[in-house]
């Protein structure tokens, strides 16, 4: 009987050692491959990837992969925008009442951490009870009409929203496969945000622009000059007054303290030069005040001068002055979109042959060309403005009619935006602004760093707690740091196995583990000694010191390991790495100490007359 | 070697003492969050952060005020593990990448030549640090409902789950209360962020670890002397697993330790809430829970025998 029994413990411990084995031996190769790697000269490396590519890849995948604290790169939560998708759903039927509770809704959501849509449509019912939603969302597609309740409209843009965040996810796998990370990580995160993970990546601002660019791309065609004229006029008019009623003022009060005021902002005229390099050029600023002249366009007043169907975009790219200074133009052009961005069938980074200079050149499908041909054709001699993401990039002349539906972008501020402006074309717009609301970066020195003192850190705390342990407990002792080093082993195996990521949190779990897996042998260990200082023959002793700490191990794991299950569900990022490995350690531990142990002892006591040494 | 073989404690004798020690801890920590305030870290409160690596030394105070005015408000810098490593916390709504190149050009005109590295940066928004609290204050009163439920059903009394919930909540007070005295002065990051919410809840589930193999040993021991005096079987029960108590804690608290001086700065904080909370976890196994199972359980009998 109890012969067999011991036969199944030795049979589940080489099962799991086996396992165990098997899931660590590709990160034991992908190691070994590494160091042989780093070994070689550059051009060696390259030539040896390059042949066992295939094999080198199956490696990396399968092997235990570090968290971004320990490798470095770049951790992202975006956040869809779910007011702005509601907005533009409503899209012609929006009006002020709407957009108002919209506002309400994106303020109490925000305050209060509560859902968007839950907020807007109580907010909407409470204003008026009676009133439809209907009124404000169709779509033939959902079959949301005049008649639709306002149940189905909230289930409609439910829907809509979690469309949006799947589309979203799909254009960001996009991106990042064509931006070339190894081993991105993208997961949804409860019902409107985006997980984003980078190894590796040190270029963050090109990421930033990356994920959130929503490349509206849009051509616009430009007013007549004596619009521009006009508008100019009226401005330098009205800011003229107030500049000389400022100047009275001043001279009135004390004219030592001229800025004592310093909520007011500076005079548009201090700030912005309304002449302008060409007539399309509504006039300029330096980099430092352009939020000024926002601020002041931002005026209700201000708007009232500029004609409806004018808008002024700033231009994306700065140009400089003879003495060095970068200035930003405004450009003047008509609020009526021509033609946008979804009718892009292709861009490619291309050089502008006369200066080398990259630009993303693009052809439309054969409905946006017959449209490019027909505003071309209309409008020879005059420019078309090509605006992106609400920016001016240029506003060439055209000089013939385009039947090819070619067109390019230039003003770009380098390759590298090129080549990312392609891959945002060509991987679709966003159906909602992302915002990123959580980003975390660790650089790649630091995370080295952090290997190196968690490697420490383990190796010190489990010699010293192994030498503890034998002084204590002797040779008990010594079959308990047996089982501790096992005990290291299959939670690495664990980790492996369910593919999980070692973060600096989870090695501090590990070397937790350490100190506290050894708790189930001391356990037993005195449960023996007691059992055997009451008279018990060392065999009886070992027999009942296992059987009755066992309540007292299970039931202090059971609560432990429940604690992990919080955490786990709780955490983000590295806090649920070392969830992970605390739960991974508390059932490696419990098996180590209690089966592994035990097969060991009843080994070392099958002749009746052996000793253990316990301490 | 053999610690505490047969002691003979009187545990629960002391407990008025170990009530008025614990008691003044706690207030007084209450006292300190009242007053000081959590000091929440950047995942808790929002904010930008940024961990920057020097060639040479530089002068902390001298950063501060420098930086003070090009940033519009007072950053909290603090060296990070050496002389050449800074730590600086700003509170803004502004573009990451727009304060980090406020924050280096102003690095290069205050120290010409000492080349710079960022070796982390952190931007969490206001309404996500809001959400990340609510989410670790519901994950503490989670784990310590779970802990109560699981000890009402394992050990069939709510004095036990009491007992064990009030040390381990006068655990994670006493740490949080320590954590905000020593923002004042420590030289490591000791603001609450998410890792120290995981330390808490490690530390819950260490000093529940100890708690229970007492309560385990009660239990056993309460079949086996049916004739004991509850208080004398729970001062046995005590007496009988404190060998083990002590052993584990020391070979946890060396674990710790180690993690605190050898694992790097990014996880001082965190190892330092799990050195106090081994240490005031294994006092209130001792010294707390199972004393107040002996009170609240005498209680019970008397309103019985009423």
């Amino acid at each position: 009987m109890k012969k067999q029994n011991n036969g199944f413990k030795i049979g589940t411990i080489v099962l799991f050692l086996g396992l165990t084995l098997y899931y660590l031996f590709p990160t034991i190769q992908w190691n070994l491959e590494q160091r042989h790697m780093n070994s070689m000269t550059e051009a060696e490396r390259l030539q040896y990837e390059s042949e066992n590519r295939v094999k080198l890849q199956e490696l990396r995948e399968n092997a235990l992969s570090l968290g971004l604290d320990l490798q470095g790169g770049m951790y992202v939560t975006l956040e869809v925008g779910t007011a702005q998708l509601v907005s533009e759903l409503a899209g012609d039927f929006a009006d002020e009442s709407l957009e108002e509770i919209i506002d309400v809704a994106r303020e109490r959501s925000f305050e209060q951490g509560t859902d968007f849509i839950d907020e807007f449509v109580a907010e909407f019912e409470s204003r008026d009870p009676d009133a439809m939603l209907s009124r404000y969302f169709r779509s033939d597609a959902a079959e949301i009409t005049r008649r639709s309740t306002n149940e189905e409209i909230t289930a409609y843009l439910q829907e809509q929203q979690a469309a949006a965040v799947d589309r979203a996810m799909e254009i960001i796998r996009s991106r990042v496969d064509r931006f070339g990370v190894t081993e991105p990580s993208i997961l949804q995160q409860g019902s409107n945000r985006i997980v984003v993970e980078l190894p590796g990546v040190d270029d963050e601002q090109r990421v930033r622009d990356l994920l959130r660019g929503t490349a509206r791309l849009e051509f616009r065609l430009t007013p007549e000059a004596e619009e521009i004229n006009t508008t100019k006029e009226q401005f330098a008019d009205y800011f003229g007054n107030l500049l000389e009623e400022q100047e009275q003022d001043t001279t009135a009060s004390d004219s030592a303290e001229v800025n004592t005021n310093e909520d007011e902002i500076p005079n548009l005229l201090e700030v912005f030069d309304l002449r302008g390099t060409n007539q399309y050029s509504f006039g300029y600023a330096a980099e430092t005040d352009t939020a000024t002249v926002n601020e002041w366009l931002a005026k209700e007043e201000v708007q009232e001068m500029i004609p409806r169907n004018m808008d002024l975009l700033w231009g994306a790219q700065p140009f400089a002055t003879d003495s060095g200074l970068e200035l930003y133009e405004m450009i003047a052009v008509r609020d009526q979109i021509e033609l946008t961005g979804d009718v892009i069938s292709e861009a490619r980074v291309a050089f502008d042959p006369a200066t080398n200079v990259p630009e993303v050149s693009m052809n439309m499908d054969s409905e946006g060309a017959r449209r490019w041909a027909r505003i071309t054709g209309a409008n020879i001699g005059k420019p078309v403005a090509i605006v992106l993401d609400g920016f001016v990039y240029s506003y060439p002349t055209v000089r013939s009619k385009i039947n090819n539906g070619r067109s390019s972008i230039s003003g770009l501020g380098g390759q590298a935006e090129a080549s990312d402006l392609v891959n945002i074309l060509m991987s679709g717009a966003l159906p909602a602004p992302l915002d990123i609301i959580e980003e975390r970066t660790v650089g790649a020195s630091l995370g080295e760093a952090s290997i190196q003192a968690g490697l420490y850190s383990i190796i010190f705390g489990l010699t010293v707690v192994a030498l503890f342990m034998i002084i204590y407990y002797r040779t008990g002792g010594g079959i308990a740091d047996l089982a501790l080093i096992v005990n290291i082993i299959f939670i690495l195996g664990i980790l492996a196995a369910f593919q999980a990521t070692l973060t600096l949190p989870g090695i501090a779990g590990i070397v937790l583990t350490i100190g506290m897996a050894v708790d189930a042998n001391v356990l037993i260990f005195d449960r023996i000694r007691e059992e055997m200082r009451g008279g018990k023959t060392l065999r009886a002793a070992i027999d009942n010191g296992y059987s009755n700490a066992m309540s007292a191990i299970v039931d202090a794991n059971v609560t432990t390991f429940f604690v992990g299950i919080i955490l786990y569900s709780f955490g983000v990022g590295p806090i649920k790495g070392f969830a992970v490995t605390l739960m991974a350690g508390i059932v490696a531990s419990l098996f180590s100490a209690i089966v592994i142990t035990r097969v060991i002892v009843d080994y070392l006591t099958r002749d009746k007359a052996a000793k253990v040494n316990f301490g | 070697m053999r610690w505490f073989e047969t002691p003979n404690f009187d545990f629960i004798r002391m407990h008025n003492i170990a009530y008025f020690f614990s008691g003044a801890l706690v207030v007084a920590s209450i006292i300190a969050i009242l007053t000081l305030g959590l000091n929440y870290g950047i995942d808790f409160r929002g904010g930008q952060e940024f961990v920057f690596e020097f060639e040479e030394p530089v002068n902390v105070i001298e950063l501060r005020s420098e930086l003070t005015e090009p940033l519009g408000s007072v950053p909290e810098i603090k060296l990070f593990g050496s002389e050449r490593e800074i730590l600086i916390r700003v509170d803004t709504e502004q573009d990451i990448a727009q304060t980090r190149d406020l924050i280096l050009s102003e690095f290069s005109s205050l120290y010409p030549g000492n080349e710079v590295t960022i070796e982390k940066t952190d931007l969490v928004g206001p309404r996500f640090a809001e959400d990340l609290k609510v989410g670790a204050l519901y994950s503490i009163i989670f784990a310590l409902a779970v802990v109560f439920i699981y000890i009402f059903i394992r050990f069939k009394g709510w004095y036990y789950s009491a007992g064990a919930i009030v040390a381990l909540a006068h655990d994670v007070l006493i740490v949080l209360g320590i954590f905000t005295v020593m923002a004042q002065f420590a030289t490591f990051d000791v603001s609450i962020n998410q890792a120290i919410i995981a330390a808490l809840l490690t530390i819950v589930g260490y000093s529940l670890n100890d708690t229970v193999v007492v309560f385990d040993r009660i239990r056993e021991n309460s079949i086996v002397y049916k004739t004991m005096e509850f208080t004398s079987m729970v001062n046995k029960s005590l007496n009988d697993t404190l060998s083990r108590t002590v052993i584990t804690s020391v070979t946890t608290l060396f674990v710790v330790s180690v993690l605190f001086i050898f694992g790097g700065e990014v996880l001082k904080g965190f190892a330092f809430a799990l050195v106090l909370g081994v240490i005031l976890g294994t006092y209130s196994s001792l010294f707390i829970a199972s004393s107040l199972v002996v009170e609240l359980e005498k209680r019970a009998m008397k309103a019985k025998e009423k």
